[in-house]
């Protein structure tokens, strides 16, 4: 299995422009230096996820925010638990909220992890880490 | 037309007054009937007593006639007795018959007649025997060949038939009175039946419009009662929602208002990081170079810029704290109570407990009554309630005197009372209403605090069937009455559904 070609994309659905601006420097700092595909609403994040020309048996890890302009996050979660090849792929739930119904309810979709808002972002980045290497995940170094 | 009640009380009376005069009328009808009928006896007895009376007058007469006739026959004076007898009765007799018919309101003008008859007849007897006894026989007998005797006893008889007819007549007339009275009675008894009866099926009949007034009444009362709970129900109804929908806004509120803040607090920190390098190149600059650095430069990144950085810093993450707060109270209302057997006893307990530290921190006493109620109600909204009474009470304690905190409590027929009192600094008056809404504190704000607990103790005691109040004098103490219901009122079941 070639590592390289296994690199893990890292999918982030967020509409807000600001916020996916931080996660993604905050993932760099930590030195998660994976491709990170930004979608700012639900539909064209599936489009690309379960969509007729998706990118055959690439492993994925997605940022999922749940409130979506177009979309709940849930639905989104639910269609990735649906897709049989999508399946497996780690769903990290970042929200601005920590109701107790919604995290039980994101874990009973099957999210991994479920992060609140303002983000802790040592512990962001360690989930990351985590989720990507349970993927068999190699870090692509920033050519220097 | 409707009846009233007076209308009502009012045409009864007449009804029965008409019935009561028509039983009266009757009533007297029949004695004046009686009395009527007695009279009649009376007068038909006294009638036959005037024929009787007639009778005896025509007999002595006819007597004293016998006796003339024997005598003139004979010459024997015995045959005179009937005679004498006459002219000894006929002076009472007659005026006794006269005094009859005029009782009984007969004709004396056929009495006064009779009487000349009488008085003729007996002249002529007397006249004859006169001349028998002196011897001339033939000249009485011419007298009474010239008829004179026959005559008068004749117009006799026929007036004594008078009389005894008009006698009769009188009874027939009487009796026929008596007769005709009876039918009139008989005709008025029965209109006066009709007239009962009539006012008795009035009475009746109105008796029965009142009741269909009576019921239509109350099926409209009825009605009115059930369309009222209805709208009650409708009113709770649209309550219900009006307070499902300031839940979610609020949710939602503090959901969107927190996206932008996350936003302002990461990119603070960004700057924070970028000011680093920038601070390093500066204190270089200082060692290496001074003269490049300008003086304002240098104050920007070592002073202006962290200080603003500071300040934003402290504002953003209170205003985190405050959009948690509204998120936990929208959340606390949202949550379904689960109603249990709490004994406060062991609640208040438990936080004293908690408390002990900070109790003994202050040289406070905490001292609860006890026997303190049992309720059936939500024991974390309890222990909320409480706990943050009791934490307010130690955090505001006075420190120039030893504090002291009493609770004590009792229970009414549906609630349970409960006092928190301390010696503490006291809340101005002005206060006492404002300390129960979000975010308003009272006094000097020299302790931390958001503003939130007491907006969350109403929030909660008045979800509980109760409600709380402030008693207090600055510099003396405070007490915090909460009453709740001693089963509390069932929640209703909060929507599943995510309000995202």
């Amino acid at each position: 299995m070639n590592a390289a070609a296994q690199a893990v994309t890292i999918v982030m659905v967020e509409d807000d422009e600001g916020h996916a601006r931080l996660i993604e420097k905050n993932l760099q700092r930590a030195g998660v230096f994976n491709e990170v595909r930004h979608f700012t609403d639900g539909t064209s994040a599936l489009e690309y996820l379960v969509g007729a020309g998706r990118p055959e048996q690439r492993p994925f890890l997605v940022l999922l925010d749940l409130n979506l302009p177009d979309m709940s996050g849930f639905d989104i979660l639910a269609r990735l638990k649906a897709d049989p090849q999508l399946r497996a792929a780690p769903v990290i739930v970042l929200t601005t909220t920590d109701d107790e119904r919604e995290i039980r309810r994101c874990y009973e979709l099957g999210c991994s992890v479920y992060i609140t808002k303002p983000v802790n972002y040592e512990t962001f980045a360690q989930a990351v880490r985590q989720l990507g290497l349970f993927l068999a995940v190699i870090q692509v170094p920033p050519t220097p | 037309m409707p009846i009233t009640k007076t209308m009502l009380g009012q045409l009864s009376l007449l009804l029965m007054t008409i019935g009561f005069a028509a039983l009266l009328a009757t009533g007297a009808g029949l004695v004046w009937l009686i009395e009527n009928s007695r009279s009649f006896a009376t007068g038909v007895s006294a009638t036959e007593e005037v024929r009787l009376a007639a009778s005896r007058v025509l007999s002595l007469l006819q007597d004293a006639e016998t006796g003339q006739r024997g005598y003139l026959l004979t010459q024997n004076s015995a045959y005179l007795q009937p005679y004498h007898d006459a002219i000894e009765g006929l002076p009472r007799e007659l005026p006794r018959l006269e005094r009859m018919v005029t009782a009984t309101g007969g004709d004396t003008g056929a009495i006064r007649r009779l009487h000349d008859l009488a008085g003729a007849k007996m002249d002529e007897l007397a006249e004859t025997l006169a001349r028998a006894e002196l011897g001339d026989l033939q000249g009485a007998l011419a007298v009474v060949r010239t008829d004179r005797g026959k005559v008068a006893m004749d117009a006799i008889r026929q007036s004594v038939a008078r009389i005894e007819a008009q006698s009769a007549q009188e009874v027939a007339a009487r009796s026929a009175a008596l007769n005709r009275n009876g039918r009139l009675l008989l005709i008025g008894a029965a209109a006066a039946f009709l007239l009962i009866l009539a006012v008795t099926i009035g009475a009746a009949l109105l008796a029965w419009r009142y009741t269909i007034v009576l019921e239509t009444a109350q099926a409209a009362i009825a009605a009115a009662n059930s369309s009222l709970e209805a709208r009650v129900a409708e009113r709770t109804a649209a309550l219900a929602a009006a307070n499902e929908e300031v839940q979610r806004f609020a949710y939602i509120v503090s959901h969107d208002l927190r996206s932008p803040l996350v936003n302002i607090m990461g990119f603070t920190a960004e700057l924070q990081a970028s000011i680093e390098p920038l601070a390093a190149l500066v204190a270089r600059l200082e060692g290496e170079a001074p003269a490049l650095l300008a003086s304002d430069a240098r104050l920007a990144v070592t002073e202006d810029i962290p200080e603003a950085l500071g300040f934003i810093r402290s504002s953003t993450q209170r205003m985190d704290r405050l959009i948690n707060a509204i998120l936990r109270l929208s959340r606390e209302g949202r949550r379904m109570l689960q109603p249990e057997q709490v004994a406060l006893d062991g609640v208040i307990g438990a936080i004293a407990g908690a408390l002990q530290h900070q109790l003994e921190a202050a040289g406070a006493r905490l001292e609860v009554a006890p026997g303190l109620p049992v309720l059936r109600t939500d024991r974390l909204a309890v222990e909320q309630i409480f706990g943050n009474l009791l934490d307010n009470a130690v955090k505001y304690l006075d420190p120039s005197r030893p504090g002291r905190i009493a609770v004590r409590g009792r229970r009414t027929a549906t609630h349970a009372v409960i006092e928190v009192e301390d010696n503490g600094r006291g809340i101005d008056p002005r206060d006492h209403g404002r300390i129960f809404e979000l975010f308003r504190r009272s006094g000097r704000q020299d302790r931390p605090g958001e503003g939130i607990g007491l907006a969350h103790v109403r929030a909660l005691a008045r979800r509980l069937g109760g409600d709380v109040e402030c008693r207090s004098a600055p510099g003396l103490g405070s007490t915090f009455r909460v009453t709740l219901a001693l089963t509390a009122p069932a929640s209703a079941p909060a929507s599943e559904d995510s309000p995202a």
